[in-house]
Formats: C-alpha cells, sequence, structure tokens
C-alpha cells in the first residue's frame, strides 16, 4: 500500500526544550497506528505539531502527507488536506453553538475541495444518524461547543467532528483518557466506523485497553523523543505487562 | 475670541429660552446651575478621559424649528433603511420635535398618555422636573433649559402594554444642530413597558444629540428599555437615563452602541425601596476614530435590592472606549446582592480602553461580585476553530461574534434582539476586516 504519512527525522522544541529529536513514522494508507510511550516522552507534541500549533518549533526534519509538504501549510489547510486532531482537552467556547461550528467546519473544507456546500436541512440529516451513533442528546446542536460537558462528552464530541469531516489522516490524542468502560465503548465504535482502506489514524495512548477496541495494525513507543520500538499489537500487551521502564533502559544503552 | 455657542447660551440667560412661559422657571432654574456648575471639562474625575472642548468651541444650535417636509421624508427613509419597525407602536422624534405623521402609536384606551415635555416641565407639583443636580450632570441641565417637545409618557396602574413601543430618535442632516432632547417615563404601580429606542441619523453629520431620559418606577412596576444608536461616524452623542425604582419595581436597561464619533453614555440608577433590581448592560464598538465611554451609577438605598451589571466592548483599530461603574450600597441597605463585570476585546495595537469598576459599600451583609477583563482573542480556541478547517479570519469574526453577542442574550424578546444581533454582527465584521 502506499504511504499516506511520512514523517522523517523530527525535531521539535517548545519554550526551548527539545521534546521530540528525530521522529521516523510511516503510515500507510487505510492503516492504523498507536504511538505510546510514559508521560513527558512527546507524545502529545507529535499530535499537536501534525495539526499546525504555532507555539511548537519544528528545527528540522519534514512531514509528508501524500508527498505534501505538511509543515508549509497553516492548521486550516492542514485539516482541508484531510488532517484531524481529537484533542486530549477539547476546550469550551461560549457563545459558538456546535451545529454552527460543525456547518462552518463541514463547509469550509467542502468549499475548499471544490464542492458545493451543504444547506441546513442536508446538514441535520447528515448530523443526526453520527449523534446517534455517539449517544449525544439532541439538544447537543443549540448548546455551545464543549461548555457545560462532561469529559466524556467533550470526548465524544470529538470523534463526532470527526465523523462529521470524515478525514483522511486521524490523529487522537488520549481520546480513550478519563473515559469510563462504557463511554470508552461507543467512542471505539465511531472510531472503528471510519476505518477505511482511504483513512489512517494514529491513536496517542497511555494505556493497553483502547487497543483491545480500536485493534491498530502498528504499535510505536515514544520515549525520550524519538520512537525506540514498533510492532504489532503484541507491543502493547507486552508494555501494559512490563511498563515502560525496560524500554526506557535498552534505549539508555542505545 | 468669539463666544461659544454655549457662552452666549449662558450670557443671554432665560431670554434666549424657548418653550411656553410656564415651562421658563424651570429651564431658567436649570440655566442658571449650569451658571453656577460650569462646563465640564477632563478636570473632572468623571470626564477624566471624555474631552467634550470640541463642543463648547463649536457653534450650535441648541433649540432647532421644527423639521420641514424634506426633512420629515429624509427621516422616513432612514427609519425604512435602518428597518426600524413600522408595524407595532412607535413614536418618532425628528431633532427633539415629535412628527405625529411618522408615529404609529395611537394610545387611545391603552391606558398609556403621550404628553408633551412641556406640560412635565410646568406642572404644578414638577418635584423632579429639571431637578438633576447641574454640578452631577451639566449636559442635562442644559437639555432641560433647551429641550423642544420631547415625550412625557405616563402609563397607568396595572396597565401592561403588550407590544414593545418603538420611540425613535431622528437626528436630521441640517447643519450643525444640537437637539437637546426629553422623554420622561412614568410608571405606575404594577405597569409594565417595553421601550426600544432607536437612535438614527437621517443624514450624517457634525451635529450633536443630547439626550435626557428620566423614568420613575411605582412599586411591582417592570421596564425594559433597549437604546440601540446607530449614529453616523461623524455625530456627537450625550446621553443620560436616570431611574428610580420603589418597592419590588424591577429594569433592564440595554444600551447598544454601534455608530456615532463621539458617545457619552451615563446612567443613573437608584434602588429606593426593598426588593428593586435592575439589570443593566451595554455593548460597545468603536473603531475608526470613534470614542464610547459609559458611565454608570447604581445607588443601592435600600435593603433587598439587587442589581446585575454587564458591559462589553470590543474595539478596533483607532477606536477607544470607557467604562466606569460605580455601585454604592448606602449605610443600612442590607440583604444587597450586586454583580457588575466589564470585558473588552481589543482587536488591534491601536485600539484602547479606559475601564474603572467602583464599588462603595457602606452596610454589611452584602453580596458583591465585580470584575473586569481587557484581552485579544483566546489562541487556544482560534487554534480549536482551524484546526476544524475554518480560515483564520473566519474564525476571528466568529469568535468576536460570540464574545460580543453574549450581552445581547439579555434582550428578552427574540423579536428585538434578532434584528440588533445582525446589526451587530454587520458592524462587527466591518471593524474586523480594518487592517489592525
Amino acid at each position: 500500500m502506499s504511504t499516506m504519512l511520512k514523517i522523517e527525522n523530527l525535531h521539535v522544541r517548545v519554550a526551548a526544550r527539545e521534546i521530540l529529536n528525530g521522529v521516523d513514522l510511516e503510515i500507510p494508507s487505510g492503516e492504523v497506528h498507536a504511538i505510546m510511550g510514559p508521560n513527558g516522552s512527546g507524545k502529545s507534541t507529535l499530535a499537536q505539531v501534525l495539526a499546525g500549533r504555532e507555539d511548537y518549533e519544528v528545527t528540522s526534519g519534514r512531514i509528508l502527507l501524500d508527498g505534501q509538504d505538511l509543515l508549509a501549510l497553516p492548521p486550516e489547510e492542514r485539516a482541508r488536506a484531510g488532517v484531524f486532531l481529537a484533542f486530549q482537552y477539547p476546550i469550551e467556547i461560549p457563545g459558538v453553538n456546535n451545529a454552527y461550528l460543525l456547518k462552518a467546519a463541514l463547509n469550509a473544507q467542502k468549499t475548499a475541495r471544490g464542492e458545493q456546500p451543504i444547506d441546513a436541512f442536508e446538514f441535520m440529516k447528515l448530523i443526526k444518524t453520527k449523534m446517534e451513533l455517539m449517544q449525544i442528546p439532541k439538544d447537543f446542536l443549540n448548546r455551545s461547543v464543549n461548555q457545560g460537558f462532561s469529559g466524556g462528552e467533550k470526548k465524544r464530541n470529538e470523534v463526532l467532528q470527526m465523523l462529521l469531516l470524515a478525514p483522511r489522516l486521524a490523529v487522537l490524542d488520549e481520546t480513550d483518557s478519563g473515559l469510563d468502560v462504557d463511554a470508552l465503548k461507543i467512542v471505539a465504535a465511531g472510531v472503528n466506523s471510519l476505518r477505511s482502506p482511504a483513512r489512517s489514524m494514529l491513536l496517542v495512548t497511555h494505556y493497553e485497553r483502547l487497543l483491545e477496541l480500536i485493534v491498530p495494525d502498528r504499535v510505536h513507543v515514544l520515549a525520550g523523543g524519538r520512537i525506540r520500538r514498533s510492532g504489532g499489537p503484541e507491543l502493547a500487551r507486552e508494555l501494559d505487562a512490563r511498563g515502560y521502564d525496560w524500554v526506557q533502559a535498552e534505549a539508555a544503552r542505545s | 475670541m468669539t463666544a461659544t455657542t454655549l457662552e452666549r447660551a449662558l450670557a443671554a440667560g432665560r431670554d434666549s429660552l424657548p418653550g411656553s412661559p410656564a415651562s421658563r422657571p424651570s429651564r431658567a432654574a436649570a440655566l442658571a446651575e449650569l451658571g453656577t456648575a460650569g462646563l465640564p471639562t477632563t478636570s473632572r474625575e468623571n470626564w477624566r478621559y471624555t474631552d467634550l472642548k470640541p463642543l463648547w468651541e463649536a457653534e450650535f444650535e441648541l433649540a432647532p424649528r421644527a423639521p420641514d417636509a424634506a426633512s420629515i421624508r429624509a427621516a422616513a427613509q432612514a427609519l425604512a433603511a435602518q428597518g426600524v419597525p413600522a408595524d407595532g407602536p412607535r413614536l418618532v422624534l425628528v431633532d427633539g420635535h415629535v412628527v405625529p405623521e411618522l408615529g404609529t402609536f395611537d394610545p387611545g384606551a391603552t391606558g398609556v398618555e403621550v404628553r408633551d415635555v412641556e406640560a412635565y416641565w410646568a406642572r404644578a407639583d414638577a418635584k423632579s422636573a429639571g431637578r438633576i443636580a447641574a454640578a452631577d450632570h451639566p449636559l442635562a441641565a442644559l437639555n432641560t433649559a433647551y429641550a423642544q417637545s420631547g415625550v412625557w409618557l405616563r402609563v397607568a396602574d396595572d396597565v401592561r402594554l403588550a407590544e414593545p413601543l418603538r420611540l425613535v430618535l431622528v437626528a436630521s442632516g441640517a447643519a450643525k444642530l444640537a437637539p437637546q432632547v426629553r422623554v420622561v417615563v412614568e410608571l405606575g404601580r404594577g405597569a409594565e413597558l417595553t421601550i426600544v429606542q432607536h437612535v438614527v441619523d437621517a443624514v450624517d453629520s457634525d451635529g450633536w444629540l443630547n439626550v435626557v431620559t428620566e423614568v420613575e418606577q411605582a412599586a411591582g412596576s417592570r421596564l425594559a428599555l433597549y437604546r440601540v444608536q446607530e449614529h453616523g461616524r461623524r455625530r456627537v452623542h450625550t446621553s443620560l437615563l436616570t431611574v428610580g425604582l420603589a418597592a419590588r419595581a424591577s429594569a433592564a436597561l440595554g444600551f447598544i452602541d454601534l455608530g456615532g464619533r463621539l458617545v457619552r453614555n451615563d446612567v443613573d440608577v437608584k434602588l429606593r425601596e426593598p426588593g428593586a433590581a435592575v439589570e443593566l448592560f451595554g455593548l460597545l464598538l468603536a473603531a475608526e476614530g470613534q470614542h464610547v465611554d459609559d458611565h454608570t451609577r447604581i445607588d443601592h438605598l435600600a435593603p433587598d435590592t439587587r442589581s446585575d451589571e454587564a458591559f462589553r466592548g470590543v474595539i478596533g483599530r483607532r477606536g477607544r472606549g470607557v467604562f466606569n461603574g460605580k455601585v454604592v450600597v448606602h449605610p443600612g441597605a442590607r440583604g444587597i446582592d450586586a454583580r457588575q463585570s466589564n470585558d473588552n476585546l481589543l482587536l488591534s495595537d491601536q485600539a484602547e480602553i479606559d475601564t474603572k469598576p467602583e464599588l462603595e459599600i457602606y452596610s454589611d451583609d452584602v453580596k458583591c461580585a465585580h470584575g473586569s477583563t481587557v484581552g485579544e482573542l483566546d489562541a487556544e480556541h482560534l487554534f480549536y476553530l482551524r484546526s476544524r478547517g475554518v480560515a483564520e479570519a473566519q474564525a476571528r469574526e466568529i469568535l468576536t461574534t460570540a464574545f460580543a453577542t453574549a450581552v445581547l442574550e439579555r434582550i428578552a424578546p427574540p423579536g428585538v434582539r434578532a434584528p440588533i444581533a445582525v446589526k451587530v454582527a454587520t458592524r462587527l465584521r466591518a471593524i474586523s476586516e480594518l487592517p489592525q
């Protein structure tokens, strides 16, 4: 299969501190990869850099999506090229209602692709089934983005946005954190419904339990700003059993 | 050096005053008081940020004649262009004169009485007529002296007017007019009234509109007064609203400022008896040389009174906003709930806001919360919207509109709120599109 995402020798600095120092990663089209690693290993930094957060400084390296240089694009153009980040901590935006944001985002992306924007009626039809899948109540559309939502509702809202925008590359940053088992199942069902040969996913997670529900094609261990190990789904179970110390110890020796 | 309009007015004394002989004593007293108090200058704390010197130095006609047919036609066109509704009850004043042919309000048997403000000046029991102290509000004294016909509205006990009354103040395009507009509203016990005060220009000009609105509310009455100021960008606008509330009376007062070059709004609310409550809010948009100053004062004079005040400003390039909000809790006023907030969004390095919340508390058993913020759009909010594919300019517009419209939520009738929200969004878009 063709490579969708290619990260080469990525170095990233945040406030003069080097967080990533030489990440190499390739995700073929249609595959789901997981990035695991201890706290502070740079997992979230990688996710944010993919989405284009500006306070992260890329000092060297490249990120290519379908051969296109992502680092040259502002966040909105990355989104239109097909990148979607499900935020670890989705923020509340008072006064901006969910329906408005969802429709503005969808139509911005459609317009950029040369498609016709959709009207309110079509939008309602499109969002309804996706809300049912994510078990999000109807009144949600008229509420402000994430305002007054529980932690679990915020995460489900991120996945709902992802379902609507149907990205080419979905990056989920600890979407499992803070979820109980039932909410985790809902989120996993949403994510699995999007798996397709034309779509790739990068799951950033701390825990193996998400990967029991969304089984990845590859698992990578990020430690000390670099990928130290890669393997199949069994690597996640090994990490769950043994912790991260042995990877870090190996990294220190190499 | 030639004497200015105001110097000449003061020197001429009562001989220069308009109105009937019956109203002359009230007018003359106000003029004399103004002479003693003097005109406001920036050396007075209350006028520190707003310099009215251009007014004192200019030539103005303080008591314009009643509008001619051409002015009335221009006013009618302006009302249509600004979307002032004609289907509900409305009263229209052009340059301070009531123009019956533009109004649609027939008080008939509604229990609402509409009279000439002259009658208010002249009434025998004029306890409060012209009694606004010139030392506190010099422009109000000038208004008392020179106001033309104006409107005196009285709503009888327990009368509830279901539809909002549109009170439309039009400034004509005639050169150098300074109409002094007076509105008096008296609500009887248990009366209910909603007023939307539209302030518009027939033609943008260098004129000055000085409006004084006096409200007295009897026990248990309810007033909603929303003022939408949409002057052209050359006009000076000054206003004073005084509201006195008796037991359990409540008022919702909203100030939306979209236009004008130099704007000063004074609001003075007195919660005189237990159970009185006021909700006071405002939104100012300023850019391109606009200066908008909101000065408010709320006096808690009795126990168990409540005030909830929230003003917001969105300031673009070369705009300036001022907020000064004073809340005074008087001795013996127990069980007080007073909230105040002032939040401002600066869209440019060349935008300025001066904000000063003031609390004076001379009582215990008081629940007070106040705060003010000045800032730019939240970078996290912007990134979130952009990460969904929304262009930066659109993301800024969405967030700016959300900030501003949060205040408009306080306008209760949806039919009043929605058209105002559209006007606010339109003006915000223009301000946002300026080079920052």
